[in-house]
């Protein structure tokens, strides 16, 4: 069985050119081709995690180009961590696809959007079963693509555009730091194989920095495509996606690349242990910043995406302190609910036509299974027990305490009191208290069957998987390790912040709006809540690099171009057109001038002739 | 049978160059088209003249280059002839007048 | 004073009368004639050379063909009469660009051309050599052997300049030919 799982992206793959070829033709009954595909992955990537459970793995690769005496080797290979991400990766994808089947229904580039997400999954499930680096680059780039051309979906209004580039760019540079360290590992290995590089890495006694440089500018990659600080910008604008996509980037793909790249080469960072903190700084920097800013959003999706960026700030954490499989545990669990959240926000938006919560309120009426999932989605991302976010979060932190550097724990402590704060604060906006927009509440309508499936459906894992596989998933992907060290009260203090977050989000919200706005006017919230609002001045900071690295060299090299290198170019046109206006007056149309100005030539020649020749 | 018993070659040779001066300066003098042409044939006749002259005059080996090359220039100027008239025609049909000064259509 | 060089004298005189009647005669008709004179004359001067074959070619193409042509199309562009010297003396003296200048073109040119003879001749031969028997042999001998490949391409460039003129020359819409 395991010999088939190239077929988990194949499937996939195959779907995307059927709708090349027929999903013009085939109207809405499009979307079955990536279903059924996916459909299909799920069964066979489940049936593949049975076996690697038993203990069974493979890792096959053929002779694919031979550069002189280098040999390149391109194949798969399917370990516990590959597997489950497999099985995780098509299931949710699936039941996205699903979803979008209501969600998209009627937009004018509904095959477009199926097969893009068909192809954006097959790259994704491409690079999860990669056993070298080369393979799954190409696939994270596909990937970086297919982000581009979704994001870009509704690509009539001009934001969505430019949200579309700035993915795609703010990632390239990320890219370009992962190309290099491949590279650079590379021409010192000559191999790009998983499981081959950090053994040849760690037999050539190398430097500390040469270590250090290449697990970071892998890493770099990583801050990237998981949108962490300081790359973490293109990710609250990637909204301008149909919510469909924002959850399949926010939870199966994208940015689950990220933290998987991480993961997979986490022997190269193993022997960098410098750089290996580095990456817990900024995951925890990262699960910080973006859950203080989150307490401030009015939009529902950019308070999902800045909570996205902070749980992804949370497993990088966990790679950084060394608890790998906590860091993957965590990747699961909030794909699951994150998915959830994001399908159930989507559901929100398609009811009440708006993506303001200001606007919203009082919704549980009406959407009471949307409202249900959403708060089961809620409680798992808030770390509430018995709920899949506690398990996974837990673990992580008790990880961080046991680690040497506790600033770690104290941030993703704090975070995770935010994080109860902000969801709360977003579920009481949305669903109860009074209806705040007498219109809104009046279009509200519950979504139809195709869509409220999924929800259902992802709300089981959402609340019991971090309870069920818990010691399971650690027995598989690290059957070694020592149980993780007994934190004492500190291990229960991140549920008691959650809990506390809850309480005050409650407690606020529910109550009358001029407590808020008092609270607003105090001195000590006031200045906190600018800068929250003002999204720590990254985008600014983003905005001064650009001009000081890109644009300022530009418009140096622009000058030179329009007023040297042009006035060259025009100077020399200029010239040839003075000597056109002069010549043309010798151009005078009649032969007889011509004959005349002949002979003048064959007399001078001749005498030339003559004078040279005498 | 008359041969060119002691004329000398630059007899034929000067001959040749006032014939082609004064094709010369018909052709520059005068106003008609058709005249032009007449002087422009006036010129080949010239070197054609020198052609024959120089033939006769330099080693037998050399001697059938000179009168071939004449008529090659024959057949060029026949050429020339032919359209070079053709396109006269042409003109004052559609332009009333032959005259080249009036013809001037490519002044710059 | 022997007997070629009479004839030379004659056939030189005949020639160059002509050809200056060509740049002066007033009419267009007139001149085509003198033109027709002076192709003689140059006839006479390659018989005199012993060039027998081109002294015919001479009188049947220049002298015939070409003079029909000439005639043809003077009478097609319908200006025969309308051709006077339109300039007369006092513009041959006055026009700047016409006027004086074509003689001074001409005659300097002579000059030039008469004065590198003049200072070469000496070393030049005085008596041509004796000629083959039969120059039209030769010359046949000469196109179809050394100068095939131009022979070859003078007939194409013949058949392209009749297609050429016929084409020019079509009366628009082909209806009148």
């Amino acid at each position: 069985m395991l010999a088939w799982a190239p077929l988990v992206p194949a499937l996939p793959l195959a779907a995307y050119v059927l709708h090349l070829i027929f999903g013009r033709r085939a109207g809405e009954r499009t979307a079955l081709f990536g279903i059924v595909a996916l459909a299909l992955s799920t069964l066979l990537s489940l049936a593949i995690l049975v076996q690697v459970a038993h203990g069974a793995a493979i890792d096959r690769s053929v002779p694919w180009l031979r550069i002189g005496g280098l040999q390149v080797r391109m194949g798969f290979a399917v370990g516990p961590l590959e597997a489950v991400m497999l099985a995780m990766v098509s299931f949710i994808s699936c039941f996205i696809e699903v979803y979008s089947m209501g969600y998209m229904h009627g937009d004018r580039r509904y095959n477009r959007f199926f097969s893009n997400v068909t192809l954006f999954v097959a790259a994704m499930l491409t690079a999860v079963i990669a056993n070298n680096l080369l393979l799954f680059f190409a696939a994270w780039e596909v990937m970086g693509l297919c982000s581009y051309l979704l994001i870009g979906h509704w690509f009539e209004d001009p934001a969505n555009c430019r949200a579309a580039t700035k993915a795609f760019m703010v990632t390239r540079i990320g890219d370009v730091g992962l190309l290099l360290g491949i590279w650079w590992a590379f021409s010192l290995t000559h191999t790009f194989s998983f499981a081959a590089l950090p053994g040849a890495l760690g037999a050539m006694h190398l430097p500390a920095a040469t270590l250090d440089a290449i697990a970071l500018l892998i890493f770099l990659g990583a801050v990237g495509k998981s949108a962490q600080v300081p790359l973490q910008i293109w990710l609250p604008d990637a909204m301008a996606g149909p919510t469909p996509i924002s959850a399949l980037i926010h939870a199966a793909t994208m940015v689950a690349a990220g933290v998987f790249l991480v993961a997979r080469t986490y022997g190269i960072f193993l022997l960098a242990p410098a750089a290996l903190h580095w990456v817990g700084i900024v995951g925890g920097i990262s699960a910080f910043i973006p859950a203080t800013i989150a307490c401030v959003q009015t939009d529902i999706k950019k308070v999902l995406a800045y909570s996205t960026i902070s749980q992804l700030g949370y497993m990088m954490l966990a790679m950084g302190v060394g608890a790998f499989e906590a860091g993957i545990f965590h990747l699961l669990t909030h794909a699951f609910f994150k998915a959830l959240l994001f399908l159930a926000a989507g559901s929100v938006i398609h009811a009440a036509g708006t993506q303001n919560m200001h606007e919203m309120g009082g919704l549980w009426r009406k959407l009471r299974t949307t409202g249900a999932t959403f708060v089961v989605g809620t409680l798992a991302l808030a770390a509430i027990p018995p709920f899949s976010g506690f398990w996974s979060k837990d673990a992580i932190l008790r990880a961080a305490w046991a680690s040497p550097d506790r600033a770690l724990y104290w941030l993703g402590t704090i975070a995770a009191g935010l994080t109860a704060y902000y969801m709360t604060r977003a579920v009481v906006l949305t669903f109860f208290g009074r209806p705040r927009d007498a219109h809104v509440q009046e279009h509200a309508h519950e979504s139809p069957a195709v869509m409220l499936v999924p929800l259902v459906v992802l709300s089981v894992p959402a609340a019991l998987l971090g309870w069920v596989v818990d010691r399971p998933l650690r027995q598989l992907l690290t059957p070694h390790a020592p149980a993780a060290a007994a934190a004492g009260v500190y291990g229960f203090l991140p549920l008691l912040l959650s809990l506390a977050g809850v309480a005050v989000g409650l407690a606020l919200y529910l109550g009358p709006l001029a407590r808020r706005e008092a609270l607003l006017r105090s001195p000590l919230v006031r200045p906190v809540y600018g800068l929250c609002k003002r999204l720590w001045f990254f985008d600014d900071l983003g905005a001064v690099v650009m001009y000081a690295v890109g644009l300022g060299p530009s418009y140096v090299i622009g000058a030179f171009d329009r007023y040297v290198v042009d006035g060259v170019v025009n100077g020399i046109g200029w010239l040839a057109m003075a000597f056109g206006r002069l010549w043309r007056k010798l151009s005078t149309g009649n032969v007889q001038a011509y004959m005349l100005t002949m002979v003048v030539a064959l007399a001078i020649g001749l005498v030339a002739l003559q004078a040279m020749g005498g | 049978m008359i041969a060119a018993q002691g004329i000398p070659l630059v007899a034929f040779l000067a001959v040749a160059a006032v014939l082609f001066c004064i094709g010369l300066f018909a052709a520059l003098r005068r106003a008609n088209a058709i005249m032009v042409l007449m002087g422009i044939e006036l010129m080949l006749n010239a070197v054609n003249i020198n052609l024959v002259a120089f033939s006769r005059y330099s080693a037998p080996a050399d001697a059938a280059r000179g009168q071939a090359f004449a008529l090659f220039v024959l057949a060029v100027a026949a050429a020339e002839a032919a359209v070079g008239l053709a396109l006269v025609i042409i003109v004052s049909r559609r332009r009333n007048t032959i005259e080249v000064d009036k013809i001037d259509t490519l002044r710059g | 004073m022997n007997g070629p060089m009479v004839a030379f004298a004659c056939l030189a005189g005949l020639t160059l009368y002509s050809a200056w009647r060509v740049a002066t005669a007033p009419q267009v008709t007139h001149a085509a004639l003198f033109l027709a004179a002076t192709f003689a004359g140059v006839a006479g001067l390659f018989f005199l050379l012993q060039a027998d074959f081109l002294a015919a070619v001479q009188l049947l193409l220049y002298a015939g063909a070409v003079m029909t042509v000439v005639i043809f199309a003077i009478m097609l562009s319908e200006m025969r009469e309308v051709e006077s010297d339109a300039r007369g003396w006092r513009s041959l003296l006055l026009s700047p660009r016409l006027g004086i200048v074509p003689l001074v073109g001409g005659v300097g040119l002579a000059a030039i051309l008469l004065s590198a003879y003049h200072r070469a001749a000496p070393s030049w031969p005085l008596s041509p050599l004796p000629a083959a028997p039969d120059s039209t042999r030769f010359i046949a001998h000469a196109l179809f052997h050394a100068y095939a490949l131009p022979f070859e391409v003078a007939s194409v460039l013949l058949l392209a300049a009749m297609i050429g003129a016929i084409i020019l020359t079509r009366t628009e819409g082909g209806a009148k030919g």
